[in-house]
């Protein structure tokens, strides 16, 4: 199976370049095994990857123009030559990894974490089943950056639109009942950057690879904001 | 530009003039294949109904808001640096605005005469 694969080396290269590889096809074999197979061939060529089964995020690459995650992407449903290149719009560090340091402040932005005003209780605090279901859908970002890199949004402007997968968190907090910063989330996402520049546009939801959907998230948090504005 | 401009209330207006577009031209479209004004004459009386006259009123005003929202939407995605950024917003403000004007002038000599 033919490869065209994107190298850079900013150490050694002037300018990245893509580079074809051939690696032979075996059944039930993911994108990541051929990764593997070429850094055989050329052990230079660098890129992430760690559990191989699509729990921890790590080797998203984007594969014939769509933003996957390589270790669940099966080679019988690529295209050839199948054209793999890193993250669009994020630094690159070498060959396929990328920089993600501006992802993770945007996630650090919504406070990913349970805020409590009233004193802790001595134990858990309860959710019935209804109000623990509010939260399916939000919670299984594994944050692989695969929906925020496809991002048109995004890529004008990182710095100040937070992308789909900070929102799908700040949609994750805003739904869990034990959470009570819900006016202190809502401020801290007005204007028209951080949240409002979501145009729809969707392509988070065709790249997310645990099939969550950000773009309904968005929907969501926009429809508290205009509750509590009215 | 950013710290003050509205995220919520831009979002809100632009759905809710989309709404009133939508509705308004569909009244529209219906009357003209309902009972198209055969002359000069019919299409002023229809415009000098206070009804109508207002409804084309809010039309602009909503197509107006819409188109600034739109733009401005699409300024802050696209042109970063400032200075441009605030020159063509301006721009686009004066030319929205004088289409307000224009509008005003059309509907007021429609209904007056």
């Amino acid at each position: 199976m033919k490869f065209s694969v994107y190298r850079y080396n900013p150490e050694t290269d002037k300018e990245p370049y893509m580079q074809d590889f051939e690696v032979e096809q075996r059944q039930g074999m993911m994108l990541r095994d051929a990764l593997l197979a070429i850094q055989s061939q050329d052990e230079s060529f660098t890129f992430r990857h760690s559990c191989g089964e699509g729990v921890c995020g790590s080797d998203g690459v984007n594969v014939n123009g769509s933003n996957k995650l390589a270790c669940i992407a099966p080679l019988t449903e690529l295209k050839e030559p199948v054209v793999v290149r890193p993250f669009p719009g994020r630094p690159v560090i070498r060959d396929l990894v990328v920089d993600m340091s501006q992802f993770y402040a945007q996630y650090k932005q919504v406070d990913p974490w349970l805020i409590r005003k009233d004193p802790l209780p001595e134990r858990e605090i309860l959710q019935s089943p209804e109000e623990r279901n509010q939260l399916d859908g939000l919670y299984e970002c594994i944050m692989c950056g695969c929906c925020s890199t496809s991002c048109p949004s995004f890529w004008w402007n990182p710095d100040k639109f937070l992308g789909p997968q900070a929102l799908l968190s700040a949609c994750r907090f805003l739904a869990d009942s034990r959470d009570q910063a819900k006016e202190e989330r809502l401020d801290k996402l007005e204007g028209p950057y951080k949240l409002f520049r979501c145009h729809t546009i969707m392509n988070c939801v065709e790249a997310c690879p645990k099939e969550l959907n950000p773009t309904k998230a968005i929907g969501h948090i926009k429809a508290i904001m205009l509750k509590d504005a009215i | 530009m950013s710290r003050h401009a509205t995220g919520l209330r831009a979002w809100f207006l632009q759905r809710a003039t989309a709404i009133y577009l939508l509705l308004f031209i569909i009244y529209v479209l219906q009357h003209m294949i309902a009972n198209p004004p055969q002359d000069y004459h019919a299409w002023q009386g229809w415009i000098a109904q206070p009804l109508v006259g207002l409804g084309i009123l809010l039309f602009f005003t909503s197509l107006l808001l819409h188109a600034w929202v739109g733009f401005r939407d699409v300024l802050i995605d696209y042109i970063h640096p400032t200075a441009i950024r605030v020159t063509v917003l301006t721009l686009v403000g004066f030319v929205l605005a004088g289409c307000a004007i224009w509008v005003l002038q059309i509907i007021f000599t429609a209904t007056a005469a």
